[in-house]
């Protein structure tokens, strides 16, 4: 833009430190640099206070507790990343240059990067107002039921895991331009989002500005995957420099601060104990999730780790009673925020785990127990203790499916002929179910739009960031209207923000704003039909819409939608013009996943063998895209079961795992083939009958790569591990066992 | 200060930089070739794969003035007018982008790779692609587009 100024962010190293002093002076004396701000400026500015998109009371009458987070830190810094300062100067390098000159004292504290040692007692609070590090306590389900169920059970199975933090990695780097227009007192953002109704709300909140005071131009995004869900200090920090400077600031982060201050996702600690009886029918299941929410809370973390997994807390099965306990955990570390599935993910991992060690120490087939414990047909909806309501499912059908086309019967033979090769083949399933569709906004609003030429823009504020609404939004547009799917135009996420709606998350968006589109078409034609009887000169009640064409019942006469959408083109408004809107509840999609793997007892490398996806995503609108959406999110599973793990150095608070070269991203091959079935049982909570697809991916890969590598090591006596399943764990795993078996047979 | 003179997608340029800037910068920054992205500063992610004298490389690895004399080709100058590339028609075909954000670079090195190797087996594809970080497809549609550009190539 025009008289740009580039920013750059002083980063704090350390963990845990009271900023004892500061002399941003030297920098302000480097050349090219306007001007250099502080924690004091984010004070005076009142940037201090995140919102939280989180309504849960515990027992007590406790919400979460909210402390403060200047956009710039002031006073003390809790992370290896957290902004301290920035830098404006007229160029990217020369803000960066300055930074060096930024003279600066840090007191250190004790940091604790992990949730033991943030709950460990005597641990160093992170925030005055949380002395015990637990910014919230929360229990879903009865206890007492639970207490009451598990004294009659032939066996307990029980496990501990961790659901591991992660780094979101969406390909593009965050970068925001912001621009103050003093003649309108109006901030205008160039920065990429999930949805411009959620960061706009979260950045009113944050500055105390009324949202039309915010105008946000949002574009093409990279990926996001929940980790662009959050309004972020560098936003509030930009604003405060364009404001003081009066011209646009620009900063584009680099991958190295992108891993130490963008969003991470999961680090839930899980212990769960499962009652059965006898025959392996389920009794009761307890949970206790330790949610390693990072330094400070983000709007959108906790209410993923809460909600989603309370909501299937009972997978797909019929479990009596049920009870979970959460700590919402403060470290030394980056914030976490949502991340593909949000929790979903995670509970779906503890509760196959745990069912496939029940049936290990039971002796049980893991899909008979699976089927044996199912939510049968008809005991749809079915309410459970910890308030997910699900609509109608099929699970044992999708089993069957999958079980068939995974061959699972047939599984001894592969097994028998990987060990002829000395491969250790293991066999792996998940039966998994995961709530979508809900969203901040109250509704979801489409607008159906001709230009001057007639020619037709659907408009919606969700936004993409990789997942085809211009695909799919358009596809059902013109399937409900007739039209070619070139007539229709398409447009996300206005400036002007005429288009009220949620943002993409939580595999909402066909759901919620896709079915506005078939709403939206439905009110077109209603609408458009008196206009076709006056063209045709005939009543309305002579005519009849079908395939794009109103036809006159009687004489033959007939004009097409599009025809006559270019003979009203004159008029502005366009009199076809609609707006839609509805508001859609949850939906939940399921599936069986099977996988097989094949471990080198050698080097400890595992190769997946064979990938089968059977899911329950309701009615699909496109196969390609649901395949696709599919593969990410098995991919990004795959990722974190193999290899991707942040990890902080105990002692410094330090992350270890700050680059591509540290990180492991899955890289092409890590599966190489995916096959997938579809067994759609439609919604009933939404016109299209869709379910959401954008997180069942990983929601499924998760525990049936761990169910496929655990399958394989069991018979060599290898406990349960836990993610990421390196090489060098599997091996250190399978040559303990060895020893353990070495010393037996003495 | 450096000046450079290079050829990019068949035009020829000159421009005065820093001696610090990298070739990819000068790319986007100078010459307004958007395409070629940034993705991280480790030299992993093969987003800003370009091609340098019929080779593919990482412009963020290289300083602008190490490009001197060179004839580049970005991933604007891969289609021929209206015509797409046969790797960019083949990942188009076969849905082997989302976000888009990896694709420029993706399709740089798979036509690099398929130059090299016009009949790589699936082995020798994940051996090519190591360099390019995808974070949406899983790459299950981008081997898939590797071997219909492949086939149509051939």
């Amino acid at each position: 833009m025009p008289g740009q100024l580039h920013a750059a962010f002083l980063r704090s190293d350390h963990a845990h430190a009271d900023i004892v002093s500061m002399n941003t002076a030297p920098a302000l004396a480097r050349p090219g640099v306007q001007a250099v701000f502080a924690g004091s400026d984010a004070r005076a500015a009142g940037y201090v206070r995140f919102p939280l998109m989180s309504n849960f009371i515990n027992r007590n009458g406790g919400a979460p507790i909210k402390s403060d987070r200047p956009v710039l830190a002031h006073g003390k810094v809790r992370f290896v990343g957290e902004l301290v300062a920035m830098v404006v100067a007229k160029s990217a390098s020369a803000a960066q240059d300055a930074l060096d000159a930024i003279e600066i004292e840090y007191r250190d504290l004790p940091a604790a990067a992990t949730i033991n040692d943030a709950l460990a007692k005597g641990a160093q609070p992170l925030h005055a107002g949380v002395p015990d590090n637990r910014s919230f306590i929360w229990e879903a389900g009865d206890a007492d039921a639970v207490a009451h169920a598990f004294p009659g059970a032939a066996h307990v199975a029980r496990i501990d895991v961790v659901s591991t933090r992660v780094v979101a990695s969406p390909m593009e780097p965050r970068a925001y331009l912001v621009s103050y227009d003093a003649a309108s007192d109006c901030y205008d953002f160039h920065t990429q989002a999930q949805g411009m109704a959620m960061l706009r709300w979260q950045l009113a909140q944050l500055t105390g500005l009324p949202e039309e005071k915010l105008r946000l131009h949002l574009y093409d995004v990279g990926g996001s995957f929940g980790q662009r869900s959050s309004a972020y200090p560098e936003h509030a920090a930009l604003m405060m420099a364009s404001k003081k400077l009066g011209r646009p600031v620009k900063w584009v982060s680099t991958r190295s601060e992108g891993f130490l201050s963008d969003a991470h996702g999961r680090g839930i600690q899980m212990s769960g104990q499962l009652a059965l009886d006898k025959d392996g029918n389920f009794l009761a299941a307890r949970y206790d999730f330790k949610c390693d929410m990072g330094a400070y809370l983000t709007p959108t973390g906790c209410s993923g780790h809460l909600r989603n997994v309370a909501a299937c807390m009972t997978g797909v099965y019929k479990t009596p009673a049920l009870y979970g306990d959460f700590s919402l955990v403060h470290t030394n570390a980056a914030p976490i925020a949502a991340y593909r599935g949000a929790g979903r993910p995670d509970i779906a991992y503890v509760v196959e785990r745990l069912v496939d060690k029940a049936a290990a120490d039971m002796n049980i087939d893991r899909a008979e127990l699976r089927r044996r414990n199912f939510i049968p047909m008809t005991a749809f909806p079915y309410t459970s203790m910890t308030g997910g309501v699900y609509e109608l499912s099929d699970f044992a059908g999708c089993l069957d499916k999958a079980l068939k086309a995974a061959d699972w019967a047939g599984f001894a033979h592969r097994r028998a002929a990987a060990a002829r090769t000395g491969k250790l083949r293991g066999i792996g399933i998940g039966t998994v179910i995961e709530g979508t569709g809900l969203g901040r906004s109250p509704s979801d609003q489409i607008a159906l739009e001709f230009d001057a030429q007639g020619k037709l823009t659907l408009c919606t504020a969700t936004l993409s960031s990789g997942q085809s609404h211009e695909t799919t939004f358009t596809q059902v547009v013109a399937q409900s209207l007739g039209v070619a799917h070139e007539f229709v135009g398409f447009c996300s996420s206005r400036r002007d923000n005429e288009i009220l709606g949620n943002g993409s998350g939580g595999s909402r968006s066909m759901v919620g704003a896709g079915s506005v589109c078939q709403i939206a078409s439905q009110k077109l034609i209603a609408q458009a039909l008196p206009l076709a009887a006056e063209a045709l000169e005939v009543e309305p009640s002579q005519i009849k819409f079908a395939h794009g064409v109103f036809n006159a019942n009687e004489g033959g006469k007939s004009i097409s939608l599009e025809a006559l959408a270019r003979r009203l083109a004159g008029t502005h408004p366009h009199p076809m013009n609609v707006l839609a809107e509805s508001s859609v509840g949850s939906t939940y999609p399921n599936g069986c996943h099977i996988a097989e793997v094949e471990i080198d007892p050698e080097t400890g490398v595992t190769q997946v063998a064979s990938y089968f996806a059977a899911d329950d995503c309701g009615v699909v609108i496109n196969h390609s895209i649901v395949e696709g959406q599919v593969h990410g999110g098995v991919m990004q599973g795959a990722g974190q079961v193999f290899g991707e793990h942040a990890v902080y150095d105990r002692g410094s608070g330090q992350l270890l795992t700050g680059s591509f070269n540290d990180y492991y991203m899955p890289r092409a091959g890590l599966i190489p083939e995916i096959r997938m079935d579809e067994h759609p049982v439609p919604s009933t909570a939404n016109v299209l009958g869709a379910k959401g697809v954008g997180e069942s991916g990983c929601t499924a890969s998760l525990p049936t790569l761990v169910s496929a590598v655990m399958d394989a090591l069991r018979p060599l006596g290898v406990p349960e591990l836990d993610m990421p399943l390196t090489p060098a764990k599997v091996w250190h795993a399978i040559q303990d066992a060895k020893a353990q078996q070495k010393v037996k047979a003495h | 200060m450096s000046k450079i003179e290079l050829t990019v997608n068949g035009t020829k340029h000159t421009r005065e930089v820093e001696d610090r800037t990298l070739l990819v910068d000068l790319l986007r920054d100078h010459l307004g070739l958007t395409g070629t992205h940034i993705g991280c500063d480790t030299s992993q992610c093969g987003c800003c794969t370009i091609h340098i004298d019929g080779r593919a490389i990482k412009s963020c690895t290289m300083l602008a003035a190490q490009a001197h004399g060179a004839n580049i080709v970005t991933i604007e100058g891969m289609a021929q007018g209206e015509e797409l590339h046969p790797v960019q028609q083949a990942f188009t075909d076969c849905h082997a982008l989302q976000c888009g954000f990896c694709t420029p670079g993706m399709i740089m090195a798979v036509a690099a790779l398929l130059k090299d190797n016009p009949n790589p087996t699936d082995e020798e594809i994940y051996h090519g692609l190591e360099g390019n970080l995808c974070r949406c497809t899983g790459y299950i549609n981008i081997v898939k587009a590797v071997k219909q550009a492949a086939q149509t190539m051939k």
